[in-house]
Formats: structure tokens, C-alpha cells, sequence
């Protein structure tokens, strides 16, 4: 849809008189706008009466959340006394996991700080913008590659014996080679899916799986100096 | 006798008091309701129109509108919990120990206040992972996503700092493995780690900061980010809906689209 | 069915608007009884049930003027006290629900202290702030102190009373114990006053040990300490055969001979078979000696060793040598040096060299130590830091052996170890460790007490005192212990009085044991007649006591020496001593003593002036008391008892100064005919 207006750029002849004022307006800027063929409705009032029931009912569970179950609270902070397992907040286990395994600088710092700065990169990361599947062109080449990167991540995660970040990588990688087997005329439609995916697509599921596990794991397995129990055996 | 409410309410609308308050006026008709949305400060953020398609659940999961819910219980909550707590330590534990044993419904409030806070992280991620996966930061929505990271940092920072102010063990100890790991930063790893607690140690200082950070700076900073949030959806197009796609996506094969199911 | 649901789904929310009215109704439902958690909280539960309690009783106006509704607390800042127990145990004050037996309602029993100055948590523990049963009493993530149990309640006095109280008994037992057994030879106590609790098991020292024992007896010692005494203090370290071996090798190895500390005797025993069993009664052995008897009762002191098997364990030249004088052997010894002749050493050593057990060595067979286990043994008594209690040649004293016990009370739950099936709380834990410390680790080196139940629940309180509150306390909460001074007697009778060992029963100017009278002031108390002929002739003072004070055989100017150090040394200030006695002429003054001392004060219930009426057994016998006490003595005793030995039991009967004249003049005539009498005899 290249149905940008076209503007000109008009000089008045008085410029101490009015001031002289230029718009651009280039593709993809914020003020944008295309021409819409589909149903709408008025903010008001379905949108919002939507919204003002979803955070009813939200609230709703949360306050029953809260008479039935109580916040922890331990003893008063004793800086002499380190409990075994000492843990961060949840959201932060998946990090302390990887601390088990990485030096500080890996897991504290260069990890994080690469998940944010991905984060924040990807919408200007201008590769595959029309999203296809990540196999669909340059088959060969891609498969290359990807079998070079899974390599080198297993052996990196092999190195360190990080079994637990291992199982979800070589699902992934389980996973994208279904991919390269598969097209849009695949008789499966879970292939179908799969082959329609693109890189983007990839690096985000492994990085949402490899959170999912090693959160998990922190949270719910390990124990005394971060030893590996099962969660439903007291330490 | 739904009428007669709904009578009532008309004529609650036309009295002078209310119309001073809310200037749009009465009536269904769409401009009345366009007004309604444009001539609020706070509703004004968002568009007068959504496209119909955007209303279903699966489209959105409503994690956005979600989020936004577990920031109002916080906030609400929030306020009088400060009013029992000092930020001083050992009184901080005190204050806490208080609220759960004599202050009238204090275990109630701090309850609902650490279960929404847990609810929110976990809300902002899953409303991340949910926009990735619909393909919403794309053009012209770029910067909106790139708030839409910096907002997941604040709620982890929000949650963060308001873990270690009831002074237990529980907090002292996850804040200290936490800060632990900002001295590995290189270089600067240390100045950090000072700056964060001001000291070496998890200390007074710190849960002073951790109070400030908690309660002043970054709600604030919330809330300015939340606000351009809000306004950059409408400003990029409403709610991202899979037809405005690039002609090249909507010639895939229909079936494979889960959101087209 | 089905339609009819349908419907009924699109009444509710069939629009958006009717659906927000629907949740609204929930949300605010949810909001509404969301004080409901603290309306349903316990508290409020137990003082409904108190009032319904109350509303029957005869009673019930008052104590339904003295209930106070919501949150009750007791706040006391400078100890740290934030109790809401009286929010649940509301009828803690009133002494009129004594009748009431369940908890919460149950009144507090008198005790000393007042609750709204102490609070509860101060003695019982628990979590005071907390509101609800299992928060307040239990052991949870925020509190991991949780109530004490009633067994171990004196603990708590502790923390303040430093010294014994005669309201602690089970306490006042623990710190004995704790001395007793030597339990601080190896772990250090350090009291919140800065000083250590020292030992009073006196253990041997074994430099020269293979003068007195063979090494089987060591060896069977070493395996089972109370299969040889059932009383002893040693406790078994669960040795096994070849290291009892190496130990027992290295020990005679290690022993030097010393000087004098063997005998053999000039004399030959008495031929009269009674005679070693007289001595030893005579010499009042018994008082600090036990002797198991036929039907297996220990009967006797606990100040020396048990004896019942003494034969199997000394060899007869180095006890004749004991028995001459113990304090060439160990100059530090409790026991006294009697001054025996070789006939009686004799006559004593054969007494006791019968008492053996034939069981007790006959299947002890060592072979001659070789050097690796006389190595071995040096190596062993090392690791079981031997050296903590006995003095060994050549092995220094281990500093620290054992965990310091300072602040065992406050030891956080999370640093100890539980075995399976303890629960998990402090008490717990240290009275399991006391009971069976090996069952911890059989790497420990904590040897196996032979503690009864309640000396394990006694050695518990007293550690359980020990703690961070215990030392955080401020000073003016704090009742320290009489301090143990270490009074030296000067001179040569000082010398003497060491040599006597006066001290093993004795206790002057705070320092000595308490098995006989304290004697500060034993100066202003007798005379000087009756102190000479009692160190000659050591008479019956009380004759309910079976401990009685032995003959040592002091020759005269050893009693003379004694007799004029105690009369010149030991005064008492308060004494007036120039009080002049009611002369003997006086009639009319002593007939109105008598009738005082059998009427008026009937002092006949518990002494004894006239052998053949009087019963009282409880006081000293009163028919020589006029020629044992001084006058100046009786009078002030007369006025106020408390005063001159505080905490005796005669009672402070607050007489006139008439009355204690004339009683004076009473009990001054009662002379009887001793001591000329005893001598004869």
C-alpha cells in the first residue's frame, strides 16, 4: 500500500511575515495513516466497558488471592545469618541459574544486557521485514548456518554443563529442522506453521523457553547451595 | 424497570453539575461518543475508534488492559501501606510485622499489594511475548515497543526495590544476591553497586533508596511511560490488527494463521 | 436445558454493558467483604468466647468490668517487649478464674513478677507481635523461637538471676551439672558478667598414673567409666577395643614416678576384722564418698570418687601413701590429710582394698605396648582432647576443644543440623545432643553422658539461658550471682586449714562448699574451749545429719593454732563483744528464759535441751549450748538470726530485748557436762 500523498513544499513569499514551515511526511513514520476497510466501534462504550470488566474480574481473583493466601514473611534481615538457599525475586532466577553456571560477567551483566539491547533492536532490525518463513529462500545457505550456530551453542552450553539450558536449545533446533523439511504445501498443517516461521520467530521462542525453564528451575528445584531437589520434597 | 434506570441516569446527565464536569453532552449518537473519548484527559490517550476485530479475546488476551489493572490495585494499595511503614531499619520489619498482626485489614492490603505486584511482572511479560508473537512492534510501532521494553524494565525495577522493604530475611537476602550482581559489571561494577545501595552492603541506606525508588521515582516514571504508551497506539494506528500486514503476508496460505481460525 | 442456559448467559452478559453490571456486582461483593479476614481474625474468636465463658459465673460483673475489648498489649521498649498475648488469654489477672483449667482463659499462676512489668514472652518466648495461634506459639519462617515448654521454663529466670534461686531447682541443677560433668572443660561458657564457669569435677591428673592404677583398670575404665562407678563423672567415649589398648599404653608409657606418692608400712593392720569398717565410719569417709551397696543404692557423698570397687583400681603402696597424706600426690586435692598412724593406714587400706569386683578386669588381657600404640594412644588422647580435663605430661591443654556455649540459647535454627524425626526447635536440638552425641555424627567426638531424663532436661535449661538477650540485657534488670571469691586463709593456719581441707565443706567469707555451717563469723560464735576440744573431738552437733565433721587427730598446738585464728579472724562486726552475759546468780532472768523457750516460743519443736522430753531434731541440740556459743552471740542471734546468717531457717521472731536476755541467761546455763564427758568416753 505506496499510497503516500505527495506534498509540496511551499515557500511563502513573506518569510518574516509567516514563519516558514516544511512537513515531511516520509513511509513508515509515526503519523501514518491508511485507509481502513474494516468495522470499527466506538471507544465508548465497548472498548471501555471491556476493559473496566477485565480489570474487575482481574481484581476480583486477586483479592480473593489475597484472603485465602498470605504474603511470605520471614525473620528480621540478619546480614550474620545467610539462609540456603539464598534466592532472588522469581523473575530473577532465571538469571541467578545461569550465575550457577557463567561467571558474573556472562550471566549478570553480558546476558541480560544483550536480551535488552535484542529487545529493543528488533523492530529496527530491518531484516525479513516482510516476514517469511526463514527457510523459504536461500534454503541452503540458511541451513548452513543454522547448523553452525546450533553447533557452536551446544558445545558452548556444553562446555559450562549446562544441561538444563541444553534441552530447550535442541528442541528449538529439533523444531526448525521439521522447519527446513517443510513448506507452504506441506499436507501437515503444524508444518504448514512451522515453515511459515522466521528467524525472528525462532530466537524468540528459544529465548522465551530457555526463560520459562531456567525460571522454573531456580524456582522450583534447587536448594541448599543450589543443589538440585525436587520441589515437592521439603530441604 | 431497566428503563427507568436508564431514565434516571439521562436525566442525572442532563443536570448542570454534570454538565460542567463532562462537556461531550448525552446521546448514542457517534459523535457524542467520539466526544466522549476525545474531550476526557485521560481517555483522550487512546483512539475514539477500535476495529471490531480487536475486540475478540484471542486477538489481545487483554494482557495490555490487564497490566494497566494490576498498576491501579498497586497504586491503590500502595498509598496507605506507606502510611504504616517507615523506611528505617529494624522499624521497617516492625512496621511490616504490624500491619500483618494488628492493623485492620493491613494483611489484607499487603497481600493483594505482593500478589498484583507478582501478577504485573508477570502480566508486562507475557503482554511482551504476546505483541512479539502478533508481530505488533513492527513499523510504525518501533519506538512504541522500545517504551513498551523500557516499561518492562521499570515494572522489573518497581517490583524490585519494593521486595526488600519489609526487611525480612526473604528480602534482605534476594536483594543482596541481586545486587551482587551489578558489581560484575566491568570497571564500574563496584561504582554501580555503591550507587544502588549506598553502601557496600544492603543497609539503611539502601532500604531508604529502595523506599524513594519504590514509592516516588519510579511510579512516576511508570506513569510518564505509560501515558506515551497509550497516546503512541493511537498516534501508530490503533490496536495492530493483521490486515494492515504487508500485501506479502496475506498471501500466505489462510490456514496456517491461528489468529484467522 | 441447554437453551435455558443460553439464555440466561445472554441476560447476564449478553452486552458489554450488562456484563460490566454483572461484574460490578462481584467486584464489589469481593470488595466488600474483603475486611471479613480481620472481622474472622482469632483474636476477636477467643474474647467472643471469654465474655460467653464469664456470662454465668457469680462473678461475672466484675470481671466483665475488668475485660477490655480489641488488641491488648503489654510494650516495654528497653527490653524489646511487643506482647499481645492478653488479647487471646484475657483472664490472665484475674486470680478469681483460678477454676478455669483451658486455655486461652487460664489465669496465671503467682509468680514474683508482675506481667504487665515482664510481659509473657520474656520467660515463656514465643512471638509476642503475633495475633493468631500458630504465629504466636509455633516455630514459623518469621520466628523460629517458638514457646518454651514448661519443662524448661526456669531457663528463662536465668537469663536475669544469674545466681541459684530457690524457685529453680531444675536450673539451679543444670549449672551444677554443667560444672559437675565438666562440660566446660571443653566448651568455654562465658557469662554476660565476662566470667567463665569453671568446673567442679576436679579431674586427676594422669602424669603419674601408673603409680596408682594398673593399666587394665584403665583400659576397663576407658571402655565403660560407670561399669566401675555408677557415679562417675567421666563420661564414656565409646571407644573401641584397640584404642582403649593404645590409650592405656600411652598413659603408663607417659607417667612419670613422683616422689612419696608410694608407701609401705611399718605397721600391720588391726587384727580386728570390724576395725577398717569403724575407721572408715569414724573418719566420716562417707560424707564425700559413695559405696554402692548390696541392694545397689549408692549411698554417701558425691565430693570424692565412688569407692565401691576401689580395690580393683589403686595399687596398695600408692593408696597407704594417699592415705598418709593425700596431698603429696595432688597438692590440690579436696580431700583432707588425716593424720593418721601407719596402724590405722593400715587397718583402712585393707578395708578398702577388699572392696573389688572380679568382674570388673577378669577379661582385660593386654599384651606389652609396642611403640606404634604407645604412638597410636599419644595421637588418640590428642584427638579426644584429653588433655581438656586431666593433666597430662607432655600434651598441652586444647584451647577451645568444643564449640563455645556462650550463646547457645540464640542458636538460629537454620545453622543447626536435625536427625530425622526431631523436631525442629532449639530445645530439641540440644537436649537430642546431650542425650546421644554420637547419633549426630559418628565423626563427633562429643562423648556419651549417663544422664538421667531430667538431668539432660536440667543441663538444657541451663544452656537455654545462655543467650542474646541474656547478655543484651541492661544492668538494672539483672540479678548477678554471689560472687565465688577465692579467700585465702593466712599464716600457718591458714596452711593448716588448707591441709585439713576445710574448704571441701566449709564455706568462709564466700569461698568453700556448703556441706557443712559457713564459718565467717564462727569467731564471734564460740568459745574458744569448745573450738579446742572440738577440733580434738569432733562432738555430735546435729543429730539428724548423717554428714558429720571427722576426726582429723590434730595434735593440740595444731588446735590451739586453729582455735586462736578463728577466734581472732573470723568476727562479726555487728556482735557486741563487750556484752556482758547474765551472770550464772541470775535465777529469776533464767527461769524466765526457760518459760519463754517453752512457752512463748516453744523452741523445743525444734531443739533439744532436755534429752528426755525435748523432741526437736530440726536445730542443733541446745544441752551444751552454754558451753559451746558465747553469749554475745545468742543475744544478737535472739534478735535477728537473718542478720548474722542470712537465709537460715530459724525464724526471726522479733523479740524484745527482755526476752532475748532472758533467753540468753537460759541457753547460757545449759553447759551440760560435755565435752569432759565425750572425752572419757
Amino acid at each position: 500500500m505506496a499510497d503516500t500523498k505527495e506534498f509540496v513544499a511551499v515557500v511563502d513569499s513573506n518569510a518574516k511575515k509567516s514563519p516558514r514551515r516544511i512537513v515531511f511526511i516520509t513511509r513508515r513514520t509515526s503519523a501514518q495513516v491508511k485507509t481502513e476497510t474494516e468495522d470499527q466501534v466506538q471507544t465508548f462504550p465497548e472498548v471501555l466497558f471491556r476493559a473496566a470488566i477485565a480489570i474487575q474480574v482481574l481484581t476480583i481473583v486477586l483479592v480473593w488471592t489475597s484472603l485465602i493466601f498470605n504474603a511470605p514473611l520471614e525473620g528480621l534481615a540478619d546480614p550474620s545469618h545467610t539462609p540456603n538457599p539464598a534466592k532472588a525475586p522469581w523473575y530473577f532466577l532465571g538469571l541467578q541459574e545461569m550465575l550457577h553456571y557463567f561467571p558474573p560477567v556472562v550471566a549478570g551483566v553480558l546476558a541480560p544486557g544483550l536480551v535488552v539491547m535484542a529487545l529493543i533492536v528488533i523492530p529496527y532490525f530491518k531484516v525479513n521485514i516482510e516476514a517469511e518463513g526463514f527457510f523459504t529462500k536461500d534454503r541452503e545457505r540458511r541451513l548452513r548456518i543454522f547448523y553452525a550456530v546450533a553447533a557452536v551453542l551446544v558445545v558452548f552450553l556444553g562446555t559450562f554443563h549446562v544441561i538444563v539450558a541444553m534441552v530447550p536449545t535442541l528442541i528449538m533446533a529439533g523444531l526448525m529442522l521439521l522447519a527446513s523439511q517443510s513448506s507452504a504445501q506441506s499436507p501437515s498443517a503444524f508444518r504448514r506453521y512451522l515453515a511459515a516461521k522466521p528467524l525472528s520467530y525462532w530466537v524468540m521462542t528459544w529465548f522465551l523457553l530457555e526463560l520459562m525453564v531456567l525460571t522454573a528451575i531456580g524456582t522450583f528445584f534447587r536448594g541448599p547451595g543450589w543443589s538440585w531437589v525436587l520441589p515437592w520434597k521439603a530441604y | 424497570m431497566a428503563k427507568t434506570a436508564d431514565q434516571y441516569f439521562d436525566d442525572l446527565r442532563e443536570t448542570r453539575v454534570w454538565r460542567s464536569i463532562f462537556r461531550s453532552g448525552t446521546g448514542a449518537s457517534t459523535l457524542k461518543r467520539a466526544l466522549a473519548i476525545q474531550q476526557n484527559v485521560f481517555l483522550h490517550l487512546f483512539s475514539t475508534k477500535v476495529r471490531t476485530r480487536m475486540l475478540s479475546f484471542s486477538a489481545t488476551w487483554y494482557l495490555g488492559t490487564l497490566t494497566l489493572g494490576t498498576f491501579f490495585i498497586l497504586v491503590a494499595t500502595g498509598i496507605p501501606l506507606m502510611l504504616y511503614y517507615h523506611p528505617s531499619v529494624p522499624q521497617a520489619y516492625y512496621d511490616t510485622k504490624d500491619l500483618q498482626f494488628v492493623v485492620s485489614s493491613g494483611l489484607f492490603l499487603r497481600n493483594l499489594h505482593r500478589w498484583s505486584a507478582h501478577a504485573m511482572v508477570f502480566l508486562v511479560f507475557a503482554h511482551m511475548f504476546k505483541v512479539f508473537y502478533r508481530g505488533a512492534y513492527r513499523t510504525p510501532r518501533e519506538f512504541n515497543w522500545v517504551i513498551g521494553v523500557i516499561l518492562l524494565l521499570i515494572t522489573l525495577l518497581l517490583s524490585y526495590t519494593g521486595y526488600l522493604l519489609p526487611w525480612d530475611q526473604l528480602a534482605y537476602w534476594a536483594i543482596t544476591v541481586g545486587s551482587n550482581i551489578a558489581s560484575a559489571v566491568p570497571l564500574i561494577g563496584n561504582k554501580i553497586h555503591f550507587l544502588l545501595l549506598g553502601g557496600n552492603s544492603v543497609n539503611a541506606n539502601a532500604l531508604l533508596r529502595f523506599y524513594v525508588l519504590h514509592c516516588m521515582i519510579l511510579p512516576l516514571t511508570a506513569i510518564f511511560f505509560v501515558a506515551i504508551h497509550f497516546w503512541r497506539i493511537r498516534k501508530d494506528g490503533g490496536l495492530y490488527a493483521q490486515s494492515s500486514e504487508p500485501a506479502v503476508l496475506r498471501s500466505r496460505p489462510v490456514a496456517s494463521e491461528k489468529e484467522a481460525q | 436445558m441447554k437453551h435455558w442456559a443460553t439464555s440466561l448467559w445472554q441476560k447476564l452478559f449478553g452486552d458489554s454493558v450488562r456484563a460490566f453490571g454483572v461484574v460490578s456486582i462481584v467486584f464489589l461483593f469481593s470488595i466488600a467483604i474483603a475486611p471479613a479476614k480481620n472481622h474472622f481474625s482469632e483474636w476477636r474468636h477467643y474474647q467472643h468466647g471469654y465474655l460467653k465463658m464469664i456470662r454465668n459465673r457469680s462473678d461475672a460483673n466484675t470481671l466483665q468490668r475488668h475485660f477490655d475489648g480489641g488488641i491488648q498489649q503489654i510494650w516495654l521498649p528497653e527490653i524489646g517487649v511487643v506482647d499481645r498475648c492478653t488479647s487471646c488469654h484475657v483472664g490472665m489477672k484475674e486470680g478469681t478464674l483460678r477454676d478455669v483449667s483451658s486455655q486461652p482463659y487460664r489465669p496465671h499462676p503467682v509468680i514474683p513478677h508482675k506481667l504487665d512489668q515482664f510481659g509473657c514472652t520474656m520467660c515463656h518466648r514465643g512471638q509476642g507481635a503475633a495475633t493468631t495461634v500458630a504465629e504466636a506459639h509455633n516455630s514459623t519462617l518469621a520466628w523460629e523461637q517458638p514457646i518454651l515448654p514448661a519443662k524448661y521454663i526456669e531457663s528463662s529466670c536465668g537469663e536475669c538471676h544469674r545466681g541459684s534461686l530457690p524457685g529453680t531447682p531444675v536450673l539451679n541443677q543444670g549449672r551444677k551439672l554443667l560444672s559437675r560433668y565438666g562440660c566446660v572443660n571443653c566448651h568455654l561458657v562465658r557469662l554476660p558478667d565476662g566470667t567463665t564457669i569453671k568446673a567442679t569435677d576436679a579431674p586427676p591428673s594422669l602424669s603419674h598414673i601408673a603409680d596408682k592404677t594398673p593399666r587394665e583398670w584403665i583400659y576397663a575404665w576407658l571402655k565403660d567409666p560407670q561399669a566401675y562407678a555408677a557415679t562417675s563423672s567421666m563420661p564414656n567415649f565409646q571407644l573401641s577395643d584397640a584404642d582403649a589398648r593404645d590409650i592405656s599404653a600411652f598413659l603408663i608409657a607417659n607417667s612419670t614416678p613422683l616422689a612419696g606418692d608410694t608407701a609401705t608400712l611399718s605397721a600391720k593392720p588391726s587384727s580386728d576384722p570390724a576395725a577398717g569398717a569403724s575407721l572408715y565410719g569414724e573418719s566420716f569417709c562417707a560424707s564425700c564418698h559413695a559405696v554402692t551397696n548390696a541392694a545397689g543404692n549408692v549411698v554417701g557423698g558425691d565430693v570424692g570418687p565412688e569407692l565401691t570397687r576401689v580395690g580393683s583400681k589403686v595399687k596398695p603402696e600408692w593408696l597407704h601413701a594417699w592415705l598418709q597424706n593425700p596431698r603429696r600426690y595432688d597438692p590440690g586435692t579436696g580431700m583432707p590429710h588425716y593424720r593418721f598412724n601407719d596402724r590405722e593406714v593400715a587397718t583402712l587400706s585393707t578395708f578398702l582394698l577388699g572392696k573389688t569386683d572380679s568382674d570388673l578386669l577378669s577379661n582385660v588381657h593386654l599384651d606389652p605396648a609396642t611403640p606404634e600404640q604407645i604412638a597410636h594412644g599419644k595421637r588418640l588422647v590428642s584427638d579426644y582432647g584429653c588433655a581438656s580435663c586431666h593433666e597430662i605430661a607432655g600434651i598441652k591443654k586444647p584451647e577451645n576443644f568444643a564449640p563455645e556455649l556462650s550463646r547457645i540459647g540464640s542458636k538460629s535454627i537454620t545453622q543447626l543440623i536435625f536427625l530425622p524425626g526431631m523436631s525442629h526447635t532449639l530445645p530439641d536440638y540440644i537436649a537430642g545432643k546431650i542425650k546421644q552425641p554420637r547419633a549426630f555424627s559418628p565423626a563427633l567426638r562429643m562423648p556419651q553422658y549417663s544422664f538421667t531424663t531430667s538431668q539432660i532436661d536440667a543441663v538444657t535449661t541451663a544452656l537455654l539461658a545462655l543467650n542474646d538477650r541474656s547478655t543484651s540485657l541492661p544492668p538494672s534488670l539483672t540479678v548477678p550471682a554471689a560472687a565465688e571469691s577465692n579467700y585465702q586463709p593466712a599464716g600457718k593456719a591458714g596452711k593448716l586449714m588448707a591441709d585439713l581441707a576445710c574448704f571441701s565443706c566449709h564455706r568462709i567469707n564466700g569461698r568453700g562448699g556448703d556441706m557443712a555451717p559457713d564459718l565467717t563469723w564462727e569467731g564471734s560464735s564460740v568459745q574458744r574451749e569448745w573450738l579446742v576440744q572440738f577440733f580434738k573431738n569432733p562432738g555430735t552437733l546435729r543429730p539428724a545429719l548423717i554428714r558429720r565433721m571427722p576426726r582429723f587427730n590434730v595434735s593440740d598446738s595444731e588446735a590451739n593454732e586453729l582455735a586462736d585464728y578463728i577466734l581472732t579472724v573470723y568476727q562479726n562486726p555487728i556482735i557486741d563483744r563487750d556484752f556482758v552475759p547474765p551472770g550464772d546468780d541470775s535465777q529469776g532472768e533464767i527461769e524466765l528464759g526457760r518459760q519463754l523457750f517453752y512457752g512463748k516460743y516453744s523452741c523445743q519443736g525444734c531443739h533439744i535441751v532436755e534429752t528426755k522430753t525435748d523432741k526437736g531434731y530440726i536445730g542443733p541440740t541446745l544441752t551444751h549450748v552454754g558451753s559451746r556459743l558465747t553469749a554475745a552471740w545468742l543475744y544478737q542471734w535472739m534478735k535477728n538470726p537473718q542478720a548474722l546468717r542470712p537465709g537460715t531457717i530459724e525464724p526471726n521472731r522479733a523479740m524484745s530485748d527482755e526476752d532475748a536476755r532472758a533467753l540468753t541467761a537460759f541457753l547460757v546455763s545449759q553447759k551440760g557436762v560435755a565435752p569432759k564427758e565425750v572425752e572419757k568416753k
